[in-house]
Parts: C-alpha cells; structure tokens; sequence
C-alpha cells in the first residue's frame, strides 16, 4: 500500500473529519471548564479579601494599626501580605513594606509577584483608602490556585495530544484497512477481467456497507458465471449433438461414393442423407424458437386462450399413440370452466404436448398418464403425471438444461430440447414450472397465479412478466 | 400450363424453388426485386406467385403483395419468410396473401401449398357430397362409406379424411394436415400424426380393400381412388 493513497480513501478522511470535530467540541468544553474553575477559585480568594476589609474599614486608625502588628506576628512568612500605609503611599504597619504597585483604582483586586522562598510567587490583592485617607493594602498568597490550573491546562494538554495520536491511528488503520479491501477488489476484478471467472471479490466477513456490495458483486459475479458455464454447456452439447448426425451423414455419403452401383443404392443413400440432413435442421430449428420464445417476441401474438380447451387437444392429439404403446392416458379436471388467460396457443399446445409426449415415451407399457387441468385458490393449471422411472435426484436440476437428455433415455428419439422449450414457453406466459417427483414417476405442473390481478393487467402481456421460477419438490424420492 | 412467378432475390433459393416447382410440373419464372414482380404480375397471368417476405431495393414482399391486391390481381400468393413470429404471418395473411411459409422449408412443403393454393380455387365450397372412387362422405349428415359399407370415425378421423378428400390426389404435408385438423401452428416433429393417419387408413381399409391413402416418403400424404 502506498501511504500517499491513505488521504484519499473515504474511512481515511471521515476518521479525520471526525476527529477534527471531536478536537473543536473538546476545545470549547475543556476551555469553559478551565474558565469556570479558574473564576471561581478567584472569586472564593476575592471573597476573603473583601471580607476582612471589610472588617478594617469599620475600624479606626489605632485598630487597624493594631490589627496589622497582631497579623504580622502570625504570618511572619508573609504569605499573606498586609500592609497600612499614609495617603501618599509611604508604610506605616503590617507585613507588606512597599505597595506593590501603585493602585489605579481602590477596591480593584490584581495580581503581582512577590519573591518568597527565594522565588516569585504569584499574590493576589486589593487596595483600599480608609475615612482617615490612609492606604490599606490586603492580599493573598495564590501559588496553589495557580498550580492547580498548571495542572489543568498540561492535562487537557496531554489528553488532547493522546486523543489526537489515537485518532489519527485509527484513521490510518480504518483507512489502511479501507485501501487494502480496495486493493483486494481491484485485484479481484482485474483477473476476473482476464478471463478468471471463478475469482470472487474479498470480503471482511463484516457487515460494512463495502462487504455488502462486495456479496452484491459476488452474486452477481455466481449467476454471471452459472451463465457462463451453461453457454459452454450449451455450445458443447449443440456441438456433440450436431457433430454425431453429421458424422453419420458424411460416413453414409462416403460409403455410397464408395460402394453404391445401382441407382437404386444411391437413391436410398440420397434418401438418408436428407433424413439426416433434416434431422439436423430440426435441431436448429428448436434452438432458434427456443431463442425466439425466450425473446418475449412472441407475445405479439397473445390472445385469450382456453387452457383446458388446449389441454384436452393435446390429450386427444397424443391418445391414439399412448393407445399404440399400451399406456393409459386420461384427461380430468376439476373445474367446469377454466378462466381465460392470454396467450399463444399453438406454444401452449407445444409446451403440454411436449410434457405429454415425453410422459408416454417413458412410461412402461401398461402405464397411466394423466392429464389434469385445475384451478383453484384463484391460480389455474394444468399438471402431467405418469408413473415412468421418473427422474433421479442428481439429475432434476439438468432436466431443464437445453439439450440435456439422461444417459439411459439416449437410445430415445428426440432432441432433448422439449423442456428447454417448455421452460421457456412457461417464462413467457407467466406460468411457473414445477417438478414434483413422486416415486415412481413424477408430475410436471405449468400453473399460473391469477389472484389480485385482472385479466387485462396480464404481467405477460403488459410488459415482462415474473421470472421463470423452477421448483423441484422432492416427495419420497 | 401452370404458370407460376418466384419473387426471391437469393439466385440460389429462387434456383432451388424453380427446379423444385418444374419437377412438379410447373411452368416457373423469376423475379429479383419488388418492382421486377410488379412489371410482371401486371404484364402476365400468374396462376400463382411465390413471394418472399423480404426484398431489396425499397418495394418489399408486402408492399408488392398489397400493390396486386389494390389492382385486382387476385392471384393465389404464398408468402415466403425467415421470420417466423406469429405477427408476422397474420401480418402477410392480411395484406393478401394465401399462406405463409417459414424458411427453411421442403421443397414438398411449398409445392404441396401451391398445389392447394392452386385447388382451393375450382372446387366449389358448397358442394354437400364428396366422392373419391368407391370412397364417399355426406358433409350434411357426416357420413362415410366405402363400397357401400358404413365406416365409424372419430370426429378428428373425420376431419382428416374430409380435408383429404377435398385436395384428392393432392400430396399433403403433416404440417399441412396439423394446420388444417388441429388449427395450431408448428413443427410438429413426432409421429403422432401418422399414427392418426394409420388408425384412419385402417378403418378405411377395413375388409381387405386396396388402400387409399399413400404415405409419400418424407413428409406427406396423398387420397387416391384405389385402383
């Protein structure tokens, strides 16, 4: 870290501002404190004072004379200086010889330096003229208050250095801390920059408001790396499931240059060729609508659909081949008449035959099927259910993902994109898409929430409609 | 002769259409550009055009299609386009044109559309009796018989066989028969539908009698008296 950053980070110099505040407020206190100490300290000396000249006033010359002898006898030290002297300021009585300064007013109380104890010490006294004209000067010896305040002043002093010192510490720290989080950031983004996506940004494992956006950044930074992964997911399987027809096409035309003689072989090469070929197209063909239907382009084409009315085509579409394979395909719902909803129905047909089609293709001869179109609790569906093999619990989380096929359904026919499609099409009409794997077999439910909100407020229709959202339930699987 | 205008301004599609239109025994010419239509159109019959959606040079497939439209050539016109977005065919439906076509597509998908098109013109619409060899429906009572023998369908069998027998000796696509029978648009990859189709043949076909639907290798199906 470069000491010259640590003034530019904001811990740094919030710390500092801060600091700058507490000092002026602790200023602004601790001086009214010393002001107030310091006042009364001398007002309690000026009371004395003021009280015993009072007492000399009342007296006549004799007395005060007497008095000044009586005091100077106690105080040989002279700690605290009295003195009487004639109206033009020479002695006559007490412990104090010399008027320390010529008073410009009486009843004035000041301060002045005496030497005591081979030093000077600092007094504080008042003159005042007596009826007979003569000076009485009393005053008091104010050392210790003077001390006292020292004292006061070096602490404030000292604390306020020991405040400062810790400050300033804290600041560097917080703001050290600041810029090497900063720095780990920095760090982070520049090799995530470089194609490192599994980098993520370092926390403190606080709860700071720089850790919060760094857990912001990091999740985004999962989803945008999810995403990546199945880009290349995606564009290896488009690879693998291209590359295998292909293959097969080339081999095939190959082998017909090769070997065919009559034109009766070639015309059967020819006729593979264009099966593959077809075969291929059609796979484009998925992915391109799929990316269509994802698109939202389709909903230009959203009208008032029936659900159950589609759901019962597809039941009747599908029934002569589950009949063929010996699978027992049904068609129930429990609502006379399923509220409209907007849509598109040759997609809606697509995306329940798709599931229907996949249902009869994994179900075991003298298996059941059902179709079942429901609304209640104002949310309307239609659910699929069969009693196959069902899908494996490590392998429920892929069963969306394009292309993705289970290994043992490969012998099957298809292109693995029917879900893909479903998913998306259930994006599209607001529908969420949910797995419900019941051994044996399973349920797939398209079902849309249609409570608190109108036909024509139609999220699919009025704009972007919810997130696709993809439960797996899992029941005693 | 069939005369049929190809409105494609990629040489090498409009090449593949014209041979594939020619092998069905259609007489074919070719046009590049909008205006090139147009000249065309107006100058000659047509008794069908083939016109892609999307055409360079300002005069577009639709602008086209709306222009012979607005001088009364009502020619039956089949839309080609790489756009498959649902709008976008009921938008080339209402300008005029007959049908519409996604590439890419067969080259037996779009004659069996023309061949259609093409029918759909001469046979009257209110006909009550559809006779096909020894095979005949009565639209009115919904009743089928062949070689005098009543046959029960199913209410999706019968309109299979009534859409079949309307185009007889006519090739029709499986897409063309979804279309058609189930009234939804796409794709349809799976067999369903021929299985359909062999439940209907079977009953049609029921005592030992020649059969009367051919499947037509790739993608279709073709109603002939048996002979």
């Amino acid at each position: 870290m470069r000491l010259t950053d640590l003034p530019l980070t904001t811990s740094f110099r919030l710390s500092v501002l801060f600091l700058g505040l507490f000092g002026v407020s602790s200023f602004v206190f601790f001086g009214f404190l010393f002001w107030k100490t310091t006042t009364y300290l001398n007002n309690s000396v000026d009371d004395r004072l003021q009280r015993n000249l009072g007492v000399y006033a009342l007296a006549n010359l004799a007395e005060v004379e007497q008095r000044m002898r009586t005091h100077a006898q106690r105080d040989p030290d002279g700690w605290w200086p009295f003195g009487l002297f004639d109206p033009a300021g020479h002695y006559l009585s007490g412990n104090l010889t010399v008027l320390p300064q010529r008073p410009a007013r009486f009843r004035q109380y000041f301060e002045f330096k005496l030497r005591r104890a081979g030093r000077a010490a600092p007094f504080r006294g008042v003159a005042d003229r007596l009826p007979t004209g003569n000076i009485i000067f009393l005053s008091e010896n104010v050392t210790e208050i003077r001390a006292f305040q020292d004292l006061l002043l070096k602490a404030m002093a000292w604390g306020g250095i020991l405040v400062l010192a810790i400050g300033l510490a804290g600041a560097v720290i917080t703001g050290r801390g600041a810029v090497r989080q900063i720095k780990g950031i920095t760090d982070a983004i520049e090799r995530i920059v470089t194609g490192d996506l599994a980098k993520r940004l370092p926390t403190d494992r606080g709860a700071g408001d720089l850790d919060r956006l760094v857990h912001v950044v990091n999740g985004m930074l999962d989803d945008i790396e999810r995403l990546m992964r199945e880009v290349k997911g995606v564009t290896d399987d488009i690879a693998h499931d291209l590359r295998t027809p292909l293959t097969r096409l080339l081999g095939g035309l190959e082998r017909a240059r090769r070997r065919t003689t009559s034109t009766h072989e070639y015309a059967a090469a020819v006729d593979e060729a264009i099966a593959e070929t077809k075969a291929v197209l059609g796979t484009f063909s998925a992915l391109l609508r799929i990316a269509e239907v994802e698109d939202g382009a389709r909903r230009a084409g959203f009208t008032k659909i029936d659900l159950g009315r589609i759901a019962a085509d597809v039941v009747e579409f599908h029934a002569p081949v589950a009949e063929e394979r010996g699978v027992l395909l049904s068609f129930d719902t429990d609502a006379h008449a399923l509220p409209q909803m907007s849509g598109d129905p040759s997609l809606l047909f697509e995306a329940i035959s798709n599931l229907v089609d996949n249902a009869i293709k994994f179900s075991p001869t003298g298996g059941c099927v059902g179709v079942r179109t429901f609304c209640y609790n104002g949310s309307i569906g239609v659910a699929v259910s069969d009693n196959g093999p069902g899908i494996p619990h490590q392998e429920r989380e892929a069963v969306l993902r394009r292309f993705h096929r289970l290994e043992k359904s490969r012998h099957t026919p298809g292109s693995g994109l029917g879900l893909s499609l479903v998913a998306a099409v259930a994006k599209l009409h607001g529908l969420t898409l949910s797995f419900d794997f019941a051994y044996p077999g399973s349920c797939v439910t398209l079902e849309r929430d249609l409570s608190g909100q109108s036909l024509t407020a139609d999220p699919a229709i009025a704009g972007e409609g919810p997130e696709p959202q993809v439960h797996a339930i899992s029941s005693g699987a | 002769m069939t005369r049929v205008l190809v409105v494609e301004d990629d040489a090498q599609t409009a090449a593949e259409i014209a041979a594939a239109l020619a092998d069905h025994g259609f007489e074919v010419e070719c046009a590049v550009s909008g205006q090139d239509a147009l000249d065309r159109a107006i100058a000659d019959r047509y008794s069908a055009i083939v016109l892609d959606r999307m055409l360079p040079g300002g005069v577009d497939g639709l602008t086209v299609l709306g222009s012979l439209r607005g001088l009364g050539i009502d020619a039956p016109v089949l839309i080609l386009s790489a756009l498959s977005a649902v709008d976008e065919r009921v938008r080339g439906l209402r300008a005029g044109g007959d049908d519409y076509l996604t590439k890419p597509f067969e080259s037996l998908e779009l004659t069996a559309r023309i061949e259609v098109l093409l029918r759909r013109r001469t046979i009257p619409e209110r006909q009550t009796m559809l006779r096909v060899g020894d095979l005949e429906v009565d639209l009115l009572k919904r009743e089928v018989r062949r070689g005098g023998r009543d046959i029960e369908l199913l209410p999706r069998e019968y309109r299979l066989l009534e859409y079949l027998l309307r185009h007889p000796g006519q090739v029709i696509t499986r897409t063309m028969l979804f279309e058609e029978v189930w009234s939804y648009r796409y794709d349809q990859r799976t067999n369903v539908i021929d299985v359909h189709m062999g439940k209907l043949r079977r009953k049609l076909d029921d005592g030992g009698l020649p059969s009367m639907i051919q499947t037509v290798r790739g993608s279709g199906y073709i109603l002939r008296a048996a002979d």
